[in-house]
């Protein structure tokens, strides 16, 4: 903090060159040590991002190496050690983290008129608990790897020889710098609301990141408490897993589940927050249903603790249970429509520009209506006996967390680059990517809900041959994909370099953070904001300060 | 206010030996400051419930499973010790308390004083567990003695002796003498809530102090005495949690 | 292939074509296997068709507006500002929630028939036991157990005990729709009526280790004719020969996947050949001397019948030195393996001796 002072007074001197977040001061120790919520977000980013392609990586590994029937390029031991890597990172180290982290932390304050998050130091500590947790995750491949699947489900998370441990810890480490990141929102949210920003103006995915954020407090924990129980387990042998000492594996099923169902919802929900903001600023128009859309993003966060038993149908739970979580399952789905079928509505009639951030929109739309029905073919009790691990339900959740998360990750990503940085991408470039990896993405995961739901079942490292045509242009499918994605980060990357000034509102939007600077200075506003209109008024957009393309 | 422009709202001192708050620049007001971190902390203890709640569902779990395992566990505890763990911090909660009630009244001395008694009744409190644990020990009831044994858990004969919590004099048995079904189960659970409230013992003395190194420089008064609240909280958290384990553990019921 | 597909995609065409296509049950293109398919298979339809359905209707929507309201001059205002419409709103939450009760309903009906178990399967119960990595079976009222593959009389109705010996496993017949979790420490039951002869895949279905995808089983659904004639089901002590030919049956189905009987001692002892465990002398069979280790002792020893039996009850008392170091047999108790059946497999041992 003490380091803002002497950096705002230079600014005075060198007016010239006005100052931002990114200029205003340089080397190591101004990033590593920054309370900014902004560099916070640009670090939070960069790891994210990297998680990414490592987590992609190993992907594309899984996927050559079930182009043939007997496996192509591992034992099976390696395989199994591959497919849980890339489970782990894409699940802890990139999807829960991406959109809060990086996204989140940027434009959350400049939505709410504030000039940082409440808690700043401990935001700063929130990022370096995920680079330790990366760190970790990064030693236990070195000490051995660790093949469990990234459920770690009890026994064999107890018995395998692997670096179950090391994992296990690193875990817990990113569940607290995921817990603490959801506080500092919540507390952000309730305290820093400049004048006039009342609840039901704020934009959605400031509403999407509180709802997200109590999950993230709520749920979390009992992440931390069951990791740290499997690793006394296997460090004192206690018994509360192990069948051999009394213990039940199926109560790790639950502890497991009780959190990783609500963190499927941590995953999305900030995806629904960009989705809302982006369908409204592209088709320049008021959301549709502004309120039934924040409420359901609550009743989302409050329904989904009570469905964590339908992951865990075929492991022969009382009638009762599996009652009463296929029941709540389906009741889940509701809200999620509400909300789908609120974009579709808010895209009619509306003033469609067809620039990147809004292509990836509409693919996210398609692509999480097929994802989030087929959730619902899972949540049937009888056909979820079939269908449970098989790859239908890899397709399924890929649906959702490839095709849904990660493209609204892409498309915010697009919709604010010119904000974070100042700069414009390739505009050609980032719509041949975008098309590029909607078609990818299709081939790879679409034979996937066919070779599963007749039975193809997962973590296989081999498999019998009449599944091969499937898993073959599945693999296709990926290659697809992987030059998508290496393309768009190229031109990301270049656009730093080469890219075109932005304008101060690139898009046309209506919410604070497109009333500051870009990129914005320290404190984000030169003034202090008040909010006197109602959210997504588009009259009162000034169309001189934005170069809203064409269609 | 200043956000505009880079003056910083700064809370005086009430006297010479205190030291003047100077509120984080990104808030406007000292209440803002204070409600933020209030609450901040106030979700920070819920999760701090919701991991023992992990814990606790566990404990029940298996209470239901096994409840004569867990009635004669309870029996080997010594209720009295844990009694006077209770009382201890329960006391050391009240010390906490008007601790943090000299601090908002910027009495340094009392403030001092209290917060020394609190950490006295946490060392106390960990002296008695230790001793706790060094007898069960010697019960040949855990840990200690097969701490770096090999793990060894024959499925078929002796399921349930293994290193850490073997039944070394066979207490963990029915009034017919024989053997309780998975004995070790008791001690596991007791060993690894204690072990993890022990922690928080530790870790919130550890708040303490550094509390009153604080209140020695005079940084805590009447005007700004956020972090001993908070700290107070913590400390009321850890006593609560106990209150919940004593009965649990010492008294199976 | 991937080589292959680049240089010329029509020959490499002609091969996936050529793979073998799934013999198993694409929904709706083979006739019905199991008793278990209606309740599946006709609500997979229902919820597909409503997925189907909504998938249409987005994608249209989203198609027209995008055509439609394409914005082509820089400041061209929405067609409507409307942000509500109640009517539209609870037709859209009404709707889904309806069909999504009708799901739920059906799917818990077909769950409750699927885990019902039925007087006739109850009294046809077999035994899986999983352990890593396959699957050994037991049949109902026979003392015999085949691993690898199991054998089911078709139209009647089957049900399957699920024990797991070590970590996690699920007894997965993709065409039989059913699937359930084998759990350490308890048992758990499926049942179905397979109403198909023919040789179907039974998968682990529960990442259990290294060799998950290799646990494997082939599930014979057969007439009640063949199904008298199966390996397992022709045990009979009554004479030496016959005993010996059950032995060699248990031999396949439990023994084989380590010990051989050609003389070859890779993973365990032979039991044939010129080290095997009997011999011929003066046209009598009896026990070759052994080297073993006892208490870490070595030791010479005769393999007779009272050795043969404590190595197979307890085979850690006396190791075969060659295998001391890496002795891994697991105990068969008499729950594993009957007195019957033991003596059957030392008769086959006997048949073996040169
Ligand atoms: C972000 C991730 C995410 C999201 C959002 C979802 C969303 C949903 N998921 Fe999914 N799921 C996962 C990630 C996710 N899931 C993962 C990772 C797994 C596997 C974990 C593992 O085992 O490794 C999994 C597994 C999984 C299972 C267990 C399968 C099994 O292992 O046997 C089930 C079963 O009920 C399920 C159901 C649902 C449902 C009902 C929704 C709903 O929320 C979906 C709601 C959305 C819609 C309904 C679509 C939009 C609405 C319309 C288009 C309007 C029309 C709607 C109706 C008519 C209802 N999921
Ligand atoms: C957010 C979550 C997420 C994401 C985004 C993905 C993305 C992908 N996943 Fe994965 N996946 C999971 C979460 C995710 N997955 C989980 C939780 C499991 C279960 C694990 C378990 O069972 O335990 C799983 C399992 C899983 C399986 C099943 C393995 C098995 O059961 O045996 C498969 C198989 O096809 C697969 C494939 C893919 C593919 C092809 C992608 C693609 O979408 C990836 C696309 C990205 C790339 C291809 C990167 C391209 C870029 C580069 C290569 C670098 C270029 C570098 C520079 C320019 C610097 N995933
Ligand atoms: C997992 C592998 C494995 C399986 C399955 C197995 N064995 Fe063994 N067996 C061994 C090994 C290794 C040894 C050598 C070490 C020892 O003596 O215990 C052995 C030793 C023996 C011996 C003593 C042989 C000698 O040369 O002294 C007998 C007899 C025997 N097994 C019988 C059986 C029978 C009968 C079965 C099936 C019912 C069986 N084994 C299944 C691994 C196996
Ligand atoms: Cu057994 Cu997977
Ligand atoms: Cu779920």
């Amino acid at each position: 903090m003490t380091t803002h002072a002497p950096i705002l007074d230079t600014q005075k001197a060198k007016s010239e060159q006005p100052k931002n977040y990114l200029n205003c001061s340089s080397g190591f120790w101004s990033w590593a040590g920054t309370l900014d919520h902004k560099r916070i977000g640009i670090m939070y980013l960069i790891g994210t991002g990297l998680a990414f392609l490592a987590g992609g990586l190993f992907a594309l590994l899984v996927r050559l190496h079930l182009w043939e029937p007997n496996g192509m390029l591992f034992t099976n031991d390696q395989y199994n050690e591959i497919f849980t890597l890339h489970g782990a990172f894409m699940v802890f180290l990139f999807v829960i983290p991406a959109i809060p982290g990086s996204l989140g932390n940027m434009i959350l304050p400049l939505m709410l008129g504030a000039k940082d998050v409440a808690l700043p130091r401990l935001n700063l500590l929130s990022f370096y608990l995920w680079v330790m947790g990366a760190v970790l995750a990064a030693l236990a491949i070195v000490l051995g790897g660790f093949d469990t699947g990234w459920t770690f489900y009890a026994p064999y998370s107890l018995y395998t020889n692997k670096a179950v441990v090391t994992i296990g810890l690193g875990i817990f480490l990113l569940g607290f710098s995921s817990i603490f990141t959801g506080l500092n929102f919540i507390v952000t949210t309730h305290k820093l609301r400049a004048p006039g920003l009342t609840w039901f103006r704020m934009p959605l995915f400031v509403w999407a990141l509180y709802a997200t954020a109590l999950l993230q407090v709520l749920a979390t924990p009992v992440l931390g408490i069951t990791v740290l129980l499997v690793a006394f387990e296997r460090l004192y042998h206690i018994g509360i897993f192990d069948p051999r000492l009394g213990g039940d594996p199926v109560l790790f099923e639950h502890f497991f589940w009780f959190y990783s169902h609500p963190a499927v919802y941590i995953m999305v929900l900030p995806a629904f927050g960009i989705i809302s903001e982006l369908v409204s600023v592209h088709s320049r128009k008021p959301l549709f249903g502004y309120k039934l859309i924040a409420f359901s993003s609550l009743a989302i966060a409050i329904i989904s603790f009570l469905v964590w038993g339908h992951h865990m149908f075929t492991s022969g739970q009382s009638t009762y249970a599996m009652f009463a979580f296929s029941f709540l399952t389906f009741f889940v789905a509701i809200p999620t429509a509400i909300k789908e079928f609120s974009w579709v509505a808010t895209i009619w009639k509306g003033s469609i520009a067809l620039n990147s951030p809004m292509l990836y929109t509409l693919a996210f739309l398609i692509i999480f209506a097929i994802g989030g029905l087929t959730g619902v073919i899972l949540g049937a009790l009888n056909v979820d006996l079939h269908l449970h691990d098989t790859y239908f339900v890899v397709a399924h959740f890929h649906y959702v967390m490839m095709g849904s998360i990660a493209l609204a990750f892409f498309a915010g990503l697009h919709h604010w680059w010119p904000k974070m940085f100042g700069v414009m991408y390739n505009e050609t470039l980032a719509k041949i990517a975008c098309v590029t990896i909607f078609v990818g993405f299709n081939v790879t995961f679409l034979p996937q809900f066919e070779m599963g739901s007749q039975g193809m079942p997962r973590r296989y490292a081999t498999y019998v041959p009449e599944f091969q045509p499937y898993h073959s242009a599945s693999t296709v499918g990926a290659i697809i994909l992987g030059s998508g994605v290496a393309l768009m980060v190229s031109y990301l990357v270049a656009s730093l370099f080469i890219g075109k000034k932005a304008m101060q509102n690139q898009w046309g939007g209506v919410t604070l953070d497109w009333l500051t600077p870009t990129p914005p200075p320290l404190e984000n506003f030169a003034h202090a904001p008040k909010v006197t209109t109602e959210v997504y008024d588009y009259s009162t957009l000034d169309l001189k300060s934005t170069q809203t393309p064409i269609g | 206010m200043s956000h505009d422009g880079h003056h910083s709202v700064v809370i005086p001192a009430p006297g010479p030996e205190f030291v003047p708050h100077t509120v984080a620049h990104h808030f406007d007001t000292p209440v803002q400051e204070f409600q933020s971190a209030k609450l901040g902390f106030w979700l920070f203890l819920a999760t701090e419930i919701l991991l023992f709640g992990g814990l606790f569902a566990a404990y029940f779990y298996y209470h239901d499973l096994y409840p004569e395992t867990f009635r004669v566990g309870g029996q080997q505890l010594d209720w009295k010790l844990g009694a006077v763990n209770t009382s201890v911090l329960l006391l050391s909660s009240w010390t906490m308390a008007m601790g943090v009630r000299s601090a908002q009244t910027s009495q340094k001395q009392k403030t001092m004083l209290f917060c020394a008694l609190t950490v006295l009744g946490a060392v106390i409190f960990m002296v008695i567990k230790f001793f706790e644990y060094k007898a069960k020990t010697e019960h040949g009831l855990f840990v200690f003695p097969h701490m770096f044994d090999n793990y060894q858990v024959d499925g078929s004969s002796n399921a349930g002796s293994l290193a850490w919590f073997t039944d070394v004099h066979n207490v963990m048995v029915d009034e017919t003498g024989a053997p309780l079904l998975h004995g070790h189960l008791f001690f596991a659970i007791y060993v690894t809530m204690t072990a993890i409230h022990g922690l928080h013992v530790i870790i919130g003395a550890g708040l303490i102090l550094w509390i009153m190194k604080g209140v020695a420089k005079g940084r805590f008064h009447a005007g700004y005495y956020l972090p001993v609240d908070l700290v107070g909280l913590y400390w009321h958290l850890v006593d609560l949690i106990w209150i919940f384990l004593f009965p649990l553990l010492y008294l199976v019921p | 292939m991937l080589a292959q597909l680049i240089q010329d995609p029509a020959k490499a065409a002609a091969a996936l074509s050529r793979a073998p296509k799934p013999e198993l049950d694409a929904y709706g293109q083979l006739p019905k296997l199991a008793s278990t398919f209606d309740h599946v298979d006709g609500l997979f339809y229902f919820t597909y068709a409503v997925c189907i359905f909504f998938f249409v209707l987005i994608l249209g929507v989203l198609l027209f507006s995008v055509v439609k309201y394409r914005r082509k001059t820089f400041d061209q205002p929405p067609a409507s500002n409307t942000t509500h419409n109640t009517p539209l709103e609870v037709v859209w939450t009404v709707i889904p929630l309806i069909i999504v009760m009708v799901m739920f309903a059906w799917g818990f009906k077909g769950c409750l028939d699927m885990t019902t178990v039925p007087q006739a399967a109850s009294q046809n119960t077999y035994k899986a036991t999983a352990m890593q990595w396959n699957w050994t079976f037991t049949y109902p009222n026979h003392p015999v157990k085949s691993s690898g593959a199991v054998w089911l009389e078709v139209d009647k109705p089957a049900q399957f005990l699920l024990e797991s010996e070590d970590v996690l496993h699920a007894f997965y017949i993709p065409s039989m729709r059913v699937k359930r979790d084998v759990v350490p420490g308890r048992y758990q039951t499926v049942w179905f009526t397979p109403t198909q002869c023919g040789e179907f895949h039974l998968f682990c279905a529960e990442y259990c280790g290294e060799q998950h995808s290799q646990m494997y089983a082939k599930v014979h659904v057969v007439t009640a004719e063949e199904f008298a004639k199966a390996p397992w089901n022709t045990f009979d002590d009554s004479t030496p020969a016959l005993a010996a030919k059950s032995g060699e049956n248990i031999y396949k189905a439990l023994c084989s996947a380590c010990h051989t009987v050609n003389g070859q001692s890779v993973l365990a002892p032979s039991w044939g050949g010129d080290k095997g465990l009997f011999t011929k002398k003066d046209g009598n069979v009896v026990g070759r001397a052994r080297q073993v280790v006892e208490n870490g002792q070595a030791k010479t020893v005769v393999a007779d019948e009272a050795y043969i039996r404590e190595s197979i009850r307890m085979p850690l008392a006396k190791l075969a030195a060659d295998f001391a170091a890496k002795a891994n047999m697991n105990a068969f108790g008499p729950d594993k393996l009957s007195d019957r059946e033991l003596n059957a497999v030392i008769e086959y041992m006997k048949s073996l001796a040169q």
